[in-house]
């Protein structure tokens, strides 16, 4: 039975036949395509973009220099340095991304207890040397500066789900 | 024995053990806080409650005893829900703050809060606030709502410091640990209640935010300062040394560590560290290159050989140098052809030299101690000088030891003493003998000609006699010799001594030995009489200036027995060239500083007083171009063309130095071909008693920052009797002038009753008496 089957697909081009309606289905139906930079697709609240090193509102940083991103980065992309400043709170002096070797992987985000580092929704940066993609903490307090409000409700967003 | 059986294992155990210690053996962990091995049993944390087979309810592990049959079940339901409870009840009043806790990565509680603990907490209310305290430069209390009152670090002060400077006030919620004795804690054990500390209420001050724990690399090392060789887990980060921590050594150092050896890692750091090897010219120090300066130290050395002849020249170490390190220096100074060179530099009686059996070591191994039933301690300081070995005598006085103690000063041993006498360094070999007579009369025993004569002039004092009886009633009994003892200008008297009330009571005999080579130095034979001709040794080298010095190690005003001597000594010699860690004072008289490494960027080895050798790694790159000094040494050797010093690593060096021989053929404290004498020097006025005090003992930790901020490393104050200061008619608190030949040092006078009369007690070793003469001896004091 399936030998007679496959003996009229040899000359009724039946795939054919097939493949037409799917690209015809397409044809018609409405375009997806976006315009960028132009247009933009949309993103989710958890977008893993630039980094970002984040203050609170009256300023001070966030960040408490307990190294627990620098220890479970896979990539081994983040460099820090501490010390005890003044009024007796541990500080980082040091505070490097490498976003050459950085995967995105959004794990020291999840590790940082004071949501001091976080993964913002820019993936529009570039750098013409490697050098410029290596992220240092004032670079990356001033992208977390900037970007503070979306980040805030970014985080608004995410932290029923905690 | 008795048959217990946990978890279906069965095991036979002494009786008199605790639950804990049998699982322990078993490979079975209970989780615990309160209890550790070397401190007593309190059972006040709780966590280590399991079930016992017919107990109506979870008993605490630690403070149960095995009794026969007992069934025991650690991780049934009712022990682990008991320990479930306990750990909700312990984080109720924890703040969990461990991503800014130093002790997060290595933390107890965070542990088994992880292994035994729930994963969310019930308790919704405000937690306990313990106020913050500050107990000194070492150890930080900054975080004391941490603590879960474990006491383990109370119990280590009162059981192994010998003194309760932390202690647990108020009760129930409101109990806080706190200093108890002063505002601070000034134990030089203190850094051990860092490692006890379980959470994170205890951090290590030098070490604060600087590194995280999983951060540091962990690498062996052998302390370089006091006789006894603690072993050392060094902590490395990124070819820093961050911190350093005990490697346990039952044999040695047990799990506790001196602070001088925890914290002396800041001085390796320090920046006064030598990087580059320099060259004085016309007045002014050049950076030169290692070859540069080589070339120019062996041109001169030569140079005075041929010209002067070489017994013109002279080396001196200093005691901390390695096994290889002095080795070399002597093969160095032979291959020249001097014997000059010596590594005692503290030391002024040189009259038992080549009269002794072997290297002078502590007589008998360092665990025996615990066990010795009667000491007879002469000349020392032993809390300050050998921290460890005095916790060990402690023990030692807990099972029922009389100590006994024969001194020029009375400081507080922290332990209970059942005989002292605190003498002037005069009469201090008279008083040996008085003992020396009562124990012979004691044991009918008659004595040897060499010591009868000295005998036979003294009456024996209540005291001695009191000595005697103690020490004729003892089974084991041990007469060891302090620092101070062997700095004694009467030394060989002593020594001599002693040895004869060993041999009478059938004592162990020894000396503490003063740094971590003492008796790696005669082995290495870095002594002046271990070649066929004999040399100078390191006092008559500084009194008979020579034309140029080899200084290892050495900080000549501050390393040595007679500053001033050493000073001008250094200055009228044509060539002095300075192998050192460290930029220092002799900037100002030598003519080549050549940087070496200290011990953690060094392989080496060190052997202990009680003749342990203990060989070890370095632990990160030399700073710098700072170089090993046996690489250095090595490389001078073959510019001077002498022979055999084609070593490829410092490995063949020890074996060269040590062979396959027997140690123990090596050591001996006898004197053989020695007789006493009644005969002590002239006293004609007030005496000059010295101590090196713990933080200035060496170049590390001189430079230690965090143990410079101790008390113990206070700017030292003369000391005296205040009969004597009403005699001169000055008051206690008074800034005075200290004047020895011609230096003198301006330092405030302090009225001690303790100490004899005729004695001033001046520290040696400081910047503030350097310009002072000799350790013992004359010393006018005058107002300022």
């Amino acid at each position: 039975m399936e030998k007679i089957a496959n003996f009229f697909k040899t000359f009724l081009l039946v795939e054919l036949v097939k493949g037409m309606a799917l690209t015809g289905r397409h044809f018609f139906a409405r375009k997806i395509t976006v315009q960028f930079p132009e247009e933009k697709t949309p993103q989710g609240f958890r977008f893993r973009g630039l980094h970002a090193l984040r203050r609170y509102a009256n300023d001070e940083e966030r960040c408490i220099g307990c190294k627990l991103c620098e220890a479970v980065c896979p990539a081994l992309a983040i460099h820090i340095e501490t010390e005890e400043r003044t009024d007796g709170t541990r500080r980082t002096t040091r505070y490097d991304i490498d976003l050459v070797k950085c995967i995105f992987c959004g794990l020291c985000e999840e590790a940082c207890p004071v949501d001091a580092i976080v993964e913002t929704r820019i993936l529009e940066y570039h750098g013409e040397k490697r050098s410029d993609l290596y992220y240092t903490k004032p670079m990356l307090l001033a992208v977390g500066e900037k970007h503070e409000e979306q980040i805030a409700k970014d985080k608004a967003l995410d932290a029923k789900y905690r | 024995m008795i048959n217990i059986e946990i978890d279906g294992k069965h095991i036979e155990i002494e009786s008199g053990c605790s639950v804990i210690d049998a699982a322990d053996r078993l490979g079975i962990y209970i989780p615990r806080f309160c209890y550790h091995k070397k401190l007593s049993i309190a059972a006040n944390c709780r966590m280590c409650l399991v079930q016992i087979e017919k107990a109506p309810k979870p008993l605490p592990a630690c403070a149960t005893p095995v009794a026969e049959g007992m069934k025991i079940f650690t991780a049934s339901e009712q022990a682990v829900k008991a320990q479930k409870g306990v750990m909700e009840f312990l984080l109720i009043n924890h703040p969990l703050d461990c991503p800014i806790c130093d002790q997060g990565g290595e933390c107890e509680l965070q542990d088994l809060a992880v292994g035994y603990g729930g994963s969310t907490s019930r308790y919704n209310e405000e937690k306990r606030v313990v106020l913050h305290k500050d107990i000194g430069p070492l150890v930080a209390a900054e975080e004391m709502s941490r603590c879960i009152n474990c006491t383990r670090c109370v119990r280590f002060g009162i059981e192994i410091g010998g003194a309760m400077e932390l202690g647990q006030a108020f009760r129930g919620e409101h109990a806080e640990i706190m200093a108890f004795m002063s505002d601070t804690v000034d134990s030089e054990l203190s850094g051990n209640m860092i490692d006890l500390c379980p959470v994170g209420a205890l951090t290590s001050k030098p070490f604060r935010y600087s590194a995280r724990t999983w951060e540091l690399s962990r690498r062996k090392s052998i302390s370089p300062h006091d006789s006894l060789g603690s072993n050392l887990a060094v902590q490395v980060k990124n070819n820093h040394v961050m911190r350093v921590l005990p490697i346990e050594n039952e044999a040695v150092n047990e799990c506790w560590l001196s602070d001088k050896d925890r914290f002396s890692y800041e001085g390796l750091n320090s920046a006064e560290r030598l990087t580059k090897p320099m060259v004085k010219q016309n007045g002014k120090w050049l950076e030169v290159e290692w070859q540069v300066a080589l070339e120019y130290v062996a041109n001169g050395l030569r140079q005075i050989a041929r010209e002067t002849g070489a017994e013109y020249i002279g080396a001196l170490a200093t005691p901390h140098s390695t096994l290889e390190e002095l080795y070399l220096l002597q093969k160095l100074v032979r291959g020249l052809g001097s014997n000059n060179v010596d590594f005692r530099l503290r030391q002024s009686d040189f009259s038992a030299d080549s009269k002794q059996a072997g290297a002078p070591w502590l007589g008998m191994a360092v665990a025996d101690i615990n066990n010795v039933d009667r000491f007879l301690l002469v000349g020392s300081f032993l809390r300050k000088d050998h921290p460890l070995l005095a916790s060990r005598v402690r023990q030692a006085t807990k099972k029922g030891a009389q100590v006994n103690l024969i001194h020029a000063a009375d400081d507080d041993l922290l332990m209970p003493l059942t005989n002292k006498k605190i003498v002037p360094p005069t009469e201090m070999t008279t008083v040996l003998a008085q003992v020396l007579k009562a124990l012979a009369i004691v044991k009918q025993a008659t004595l040897d000609t060499s010591v009868q004569q000295v005998v036979q002039s003294v009456m024996p004092s209540a005291s001695a006699q009191a000595m005697a009886d103690s020490l004729a009633s003892g089974e084991r009994v041990a007469i060891l010799l302090g620092n101070f003892a062997q700095q004694h200008p009467q030394a060989s008297q002593l020594q001599l001594l002693a040895q004869h009330i060993a041999a009478l009571c059938g004592a162990k005999f020894g000396f503490f030995g003063e740094a971590a080579n003492s008796v790696g130095g005669y082995l290495a034979q870095a002594v002046p009489f271990a070649g066929a001709e004999h040399g100078m040794n390191a006092s008559a080298m500084l009194a008979a200036p020579r034309k140029a010095y080899i200084l290892l190690n050495v900080e000549a005003e501050l390393d040595t027995q007679n500053p001033q001597q050493a000073i001008s000594a250094m200055n009228a010699a044509d060539m002095v060239v300075a192998l050192s860690a460290y930029k220092h004072h002799a900037a100002e008289y030598a003519d080549v500083l050549l940087p070496i490494a200290p011990f953690t960027e060094t392989s080496g080895t060190f052997v202990s007083s009680e003749g342990r050798t203990q060989s070890f790694k370095g632990t990160v790159q030399p700073l710098g171009e700072a170089r090993p000094a046996w690489k250095v040494l090595r490389v001078l050797g073959n510019m001077l063309n002498i022979s055999g010093f084609d070593y490829n690593n410092s490995e063949a060096v020890r074996d060269e130095v040590l062979g396959g021989a027997d140690m123990s053929a090596k050591l001996g404290n006898v004197l053989h071909g020695m007789s006493a004498q009644t005969a002590i020097w002239n006293v004609a006025g007030l005496q000059r008693v010295s101590d090196v005090p713990i933080y200035t003992t060496d170049a590390i930790v001189r430079r230690a920052a965090s143990l410079q901020k101790t008390r113990d490393a206070a700017t030292p104050r003369a000391l005296m009797h205040s009969v004597e200061l009403k005699k001169l008619n000055l008051q206690s608190g008074e800034m005075v002038k200290l004047t020895q030949g011609h230096g003198s040092a301006r330092l405030s006078i302090i009225a001690d009753d303790s100490l004899p009369h005729g004695i001033v007690r001046v520290a040696a070793g400081h910047a503030a008496t350097a310009e002072l003469g000799a350790m013992f001896g004359d010393i006018m004091v005058n107002r300022a």
